[in-house]
């Protein structure tokens, strides 16, 4: 049974084999010269304060092919898992319910849920090679980018790196084939995987990571030295946030409070925030004690979260799965 | 060899409230030729899907050559299906259909698989999609004779084959019965294909067995009846009529009688399996008379 579910899988595994050989080329090429701006910027070899070095090389890195690669490897972290439901996943039992070959493979001597076993493994073991190697591929290409950034622990850049990815592909995978065995047609079982894969992928972010490991509270004077907003309401509301935030940290909450600890609102003084301009207004701001509060998630919470969100989406392709044994068996009479 | 090929105790098979098959009382001794015919939506499928463990009864029980259908490698190795159309791999190969069934059944014999494959004149590199329909349901028939199974299960095998066709098809049929001496049940609600292959007959009409047993007993126990015109109810008991037809003057009537009849009032003659065929399906349909296709 594995060389025949190999055999069936065979045009969709040459077909992700060149793409991701496609990839490795344009990672290779690009890698190079990614690797002489890191030494040519003086980043590779200074000590202390790196950060006219790393500006430098992230100015240079981010333009041209290598900004485009980086983009690119990003979007498609993102795409691969979910061409792999679309593709291989609905497909799997979709065609085969649909052409009526079901018939055929469940009257050779295996049950049926050993052909399902078989067929899930094959496809599993693929789908987590698959978009294990792109990650590892794109995550040691662009790792003094990220490291010049400290991007990844950032929303869009955490799902393209290290070992989600895996966990969203294994995810979409068993989501295709749950929805093609349910659906039993295949093109409508590929919407269905595609639209439930970008809502769980999309919801991480929105609403489910930044609970999932404890976030760093921290109280710094406020520094107005950069200031994000500045506003003045009716009845002389205010609002002040300044952009100095942790370099390399997933800011959540960024609130500015009073001395007292309440959320800073106003009033505005009229006399200093009127018709004399921001910088008065601002010169009056630092008499007042103002501080800022942040929760956010640093950069050293990178692999406790990656940990934790990949089971997540391993854990839902196990229920998954495991749904599909059961229906196979028990419905699907 | 003396368990059943088939036994069914009040199988029912239901969808939503569409019985496909009501209360199915059934037992198919080894060694037959079984045609199982009956018109379209009768509930061939149901039943024969049943046996296979396709589908899982809603009532009753089914056992086939003693076990549970599809209950496990073993079982399924000793039944060969063949189902409607004859559903191949479009995109596959057939030696790539040969190799599955080689991987899939420990008693896969290559020798004769490869054999048919080349008497058919098939080229083994050719795609499934691309065979013609009498191709496809060879290549079907030579994968379900070649895992060696001890019951065949045919699904309208020829029933979208032309004519030339359909006589190879039952040929290598047939064939494979005098080499193998196993059990085939085949459906069709053709009954002029049955009747050169079978030599037991199940008529299953409107979800339910109307009749079944040795084509040879059931022939030999059915009568035609020609003579004036006359009420059924005056026969003699143990006459059961199954059909019944009136002219002004004259009366036909096909009845089933354990013991020969003489009656000098009609002619008696005895009647072919299309006639018996055709007469249980009018009995079991006299509200509403079914389109029934006859010989061609």
């Amino acid at each position: 049974m594995t060389w025949f579910a190999w055999r069936q899988f065979r045009i969709p595994s040459w077909i992700t084999a060149a793409a991701l050989l496609a990839v490795a080329v344009l990672l290779a090429i690009t890698g190079h010269n990614l690797v002489d701006e890191w030494n040519a910027s003086g980043a590779a070899t200074c000590h202390g304060d790196c950060g006219g070095a790393l500006t430098t090389f992230i100015q240079r890195a981010t333009t041209g092919a290598e900004g485009i690669a980086y983009q690119l490897t990003t979007v498609l972290l993102y795409a691969m898992p979910a061409l792999i439901g679309i593709f291989w996943g609905a497909p799997m039992l979709a065609r085969e319910l649909e052409s009526g070959t079901y018939r055929l493979a469940w009257n050779q001597s295996i049950t049926r849920t050993r052909w399902l076993g078989t067929k899930l493994a094959v496809g599993g073991a693929a789908s987590a090679l698959s978009a294990g190697l792109l990650s590892w591929a794109v995550t040691s290409w662009g790792h003094h980018l990220d490291h010049a950034r400290y991007y990844r622990i950032l929303p869009v850049m955490f799902g393209a790196r290290g070992i989600v990815p895996i966990g969203y592909a294994l995810f979409a995978f068993a989501l295709g084939v749950t929805m093609g065995m349910l659906i039993r047609r295949t093109v409508p079982a590929m919407a269905a995987t595609l639209a439930i894969y970008v809502a769980a992928v999309a919801s991480m972010p929105l609403w489910v990571r930044a609970h999932l490991a404890p976030a760093v509270h921290g109280t710094v004077p406020l520094d107005l030295s950069s200031i994000d907003i500045l506003s003045i309401g009716q009845n002389s509301v205010m609002t002040v946030r300044s952009g100095v935030t942790p370099s390399n940290a997933w800011v959540l909450t960024n609130n500015t409070i009073t001395p007292s600890g309440k959320i800073f609102t106003g009033p505005a003084d009229p006399t200093h925030c009127g018709d004399g301009g921001p910088r008065e207004c601002i010169q009056w701001l630092s008499t007042l004690g103002l501080r800022e509060q942040l929760t956010y998630q640093p950069a050293s919470h990178f692999w406790q979260l990656q940990w934790i969100e990949t089971g997540i989406f391993v854990a839902a392709a196990a229920l998954l799965t495991a749904f599909c044994f059961w229906f196979i068996r028990n419905r699907l009479t | 060899m003396s368990s059943p090929v088939l036994q069914a105790e009040h199988l029912s098979k239901r969808y939503g409230r569409r019985e496909a098959l009501s209360d199915c009382t059934l037992s198919i001794p080894p060694g037959h030729v079984v045609g199982l015919v009956g018109p379209n939506g009768a509930g061939k499928t149901t039943l024969l899907q049943l046996a296979v463990g396709l589908l899982r009864p809603t009532a009753g029980a089914i056992s086939v050559l003693g076990g549970r259908p599809a209950s496990g490698g073993p079982q399924l190795a000793k039944v060969g299906f063949v189902a409607q159309d004859a559903p191949t791999y479009a995109s596959l190969s057939v030696d790539d259909h040969l190799r599955f069934g080689a991987h899939t059944n420990p008693g896969w014999n290559q020798q004769l698989a490869a054999d048919r494959i080349a008497q058919l004149g098939l080229d083994l590199s050719q795609k499934a999609g691309k065979l013609s329909g009498g191709q496809r349901a060879q290549l079907s028939l030579t994968l379900a004779i070649a895992k060696s199974p001890e019951l065949l299960i045919l699904d309208e095998p020829v029933a979208s084959l032309d004519p030339l066709a359909r006589r190879e098809f039952l040929q290598a049929l047939m064939g494979f019965v005098a080499d193998r001496r196993a059990s085939v049940i085949l459906s069709s609600h053709l009954v002029s294909d049955l009747e050169r292959v079978c030599d037991f007959l199940i008529v299953l009409v409107a979800s339910r067995v109307r009749i079944a047993g040795e084509v040879e007993n059931l022939l030999a126990t059915h009568y035609r009846l020609i003579g004036p015109r006359r009420d059924p109810a005056d026969l003699p008991p143990g006459v059961d009529v199954i059909e019944a037809s009136y002219t002004d003057r004259q009366s036909t009537l096909i009845v089933r009688s354990a013991t020969p009849i003489h009656d000098p009032s009609f002619a008696v003659e005895l009647i072919t399996m299309e006639d018996l065929v055709l007469a249980y399906m009018a009995q079991a349909t006299t509200s509403r008379q079914p389109v029934l296709e006859t010989i061609r």
